[in-house]
């Protein structure tokens, strides 16, 4: 800057009046007058004019500087309350995601825990079913009755359809009908066949004189429950419990004591 | 750019030239983040420097305009502005006095106020660019600044050009003497 050249000091007062507006009319125009005659006063006048428009240039500049450090400053406290904003939404969204999945697990281990298994009626049956041990092995069943014997052989070995075709070849002038009709009942019956097995097994059990009755009727109650027939079985099995004389009164006690003949949806 | 759709470039520029900064504070408040990406692209710059990169390529730009030196409004400001921000980061070990192209005498001579303006008090600052740049009268700076009436402004306003002028003329003795001292060492 080239320096000063005039010590305005002395000027200033008068100086700013004038650029200020602030002289009457008839004092501007006296202080004009001396601007042309006083180079002193015209030097001054230079040197504040000057000063006055740098000042100008500095104010803009630097009005222009702080209004865009305040913008700067408000625009990151803005983005800080975004971010802040945006991160607690995550937390909370967080939070929520491992409530929400607490909450699945502990409904889930509280279905586990509480749920009753699934009524499985085959896996039932199979459990309560007594079967029946079949004719003893001797040797006058396979002297006299070899058809028969093979039968029992078959059954027993749990070769079903070999035993009930030897059974069908035995001649019936030989063997009694009620035993011919109850195994095949039972045959049937272990072949998963409950429709075919009750007739047979039905036939029996309304023979009185026959041995095989009663224990006819614990099979064709089990027919039944096969059959998901659950009505007639309980009634049937019902007769074959408060039977004293029947064989099979235990196992046909313990089937109703379980309460596990329930209807099924599908048939068997 | 968005301002440019609704307001022609001359006018921006007339505007700009009278004190009307709103164009460059809008610029800076749609491009602060685009900006900062960029540079970070450019020249792996940090998104503060970047802020403050171009804060100071806008207030050039101002300068310019201000000073007479830009008399035609650049058909993509966008790019203009952001070539600038280039350019300085290319010559980021040379500091820029934003008065380059002025003539040596005038441009050392407002770095010098720029200076000795900024060891003035922040209100006797807000004062005069208030009074100076946005051409406030007294009452609205005795408003603004919270003084009794209008005289106390101008009161105040001519207290803080006496401060100035104090402060110049120190400055200018020192630099007389440190002159001086050379000479007589030399």
């Amino acid at each position: 800057m080239t320096p000063p050249p005039i010590d305005l000091r002395p000027y200033l007062d008068e100086l700013e009046r004038f650029d200020d507006g602030l002289m009457t009319p008839a004092e501007q125009e006296a202080f004009e007058l001396r601007l042309e005659q006083d180079a002193d006063l015209q030097r001054a006048y230079e040197l504040y004019e000057q000063i006055t428009s740098d000042l100008r240039w500095v104010a803009g500049h630097e009005t222009l500087r702080h209004r865009l450090q305040g913008l700067d400053m408000r625009l990151d406290q803005r983005q800080d309350a975004l971010d802040r904003m945006h991160r607690r939404q995550r937390r909370q969204q967080r939070r929520w995601g491992l409530v929400a999945a607490a909450v699945v697990l502990a409904a889930l281990g509280l279905w586990l825990a509480l749920r009753t298994p699934p009524p499985n009626a085959q896996r039932d049956w199979a459990r309560y079913y007594v079967p029946d041990p079949g004719l003893p092995e001797s040797a006058g069943l396979s002297s006299h009755r070899p058809l028969l014997a093979e039968a029992m052989q078959q059954y027993r070995a749990g070769h079903f359809p070999a035993a009930l075709h030897a059974l069908r070849r035995v001649p019936t002038d030989n063997l009694g009908q009620d035993t011919v009709l109850y195994y095949n009942g039972i045959i049937l019956l272990r072949q998963n066949q409950p429709v075919a097995a009750r007739s047979y097994l039905k036939r029996v059990s309304q023979m009185p004189q026959s041995n095989l009755t009663s224990k006819a009727r614990y099979h064709l109650g089990m027919a039944y429950w096969m059959a998901n027939q659950a009505t007639e079985a309980r009634a049937a099995l019902r007769e074959v419990a408060s039977d004293s004389l029947n064989p099979y009164r235990k196992p046909a006690r313990r089937v109703l004591d379980a309460k596990v003949i329930q209807p099924q949806d599908s048939s068997r | 750019m968005p301002t440019t759709a609704n307001q022609p470039l001359a006018e921006i520029l007339t505007q700009m030239r009278v004190g009307n900064q709103s164009f460059l504070i809008k610029f800076y408040q749609d491009r602060r983040d685009h900006f900062a990406r960029w540079a970070r692209r450019q020249h792996q710059l940090e998104p503060a420097a970047a802020h403050e990169l171009l804060r100071t390529v806008l207030v050039d730009f101002y300068d310019q305009v201000a000073d007479g030196r830009l008399t035609k409004m650049p058909a993509d400001m966008r790019a203009h502005l952001y070539g600038m921000g280039q350019e300085r980061m290319e010559a980021a070990s040379r500091v820029s006095t934003g008065t380059e192209e002025l003539p040596v005498v005038e441009a050392s001579r407002r770095q010098r106020m720029l200076r000795l303006f900024r060891q003035l008090g922040s209100d006797s600052q807000l004062l005069l660019m208030y009074f100076y740049f946005k051409a406030f009268s007294f009452d609205k700076v005795a408003g603004k600044m919270g003084y009794a009436n209008a005289n106390v402004a101008r009161l105040q306003k001519a207290n803080c050009l006496r401060k100035l002028y104090e402060i110049m003329s120190r400055d200018q003795n020192s630099a007389d003497d440190g002159a001086g001292a050379a000479a007589l060492a030399t």
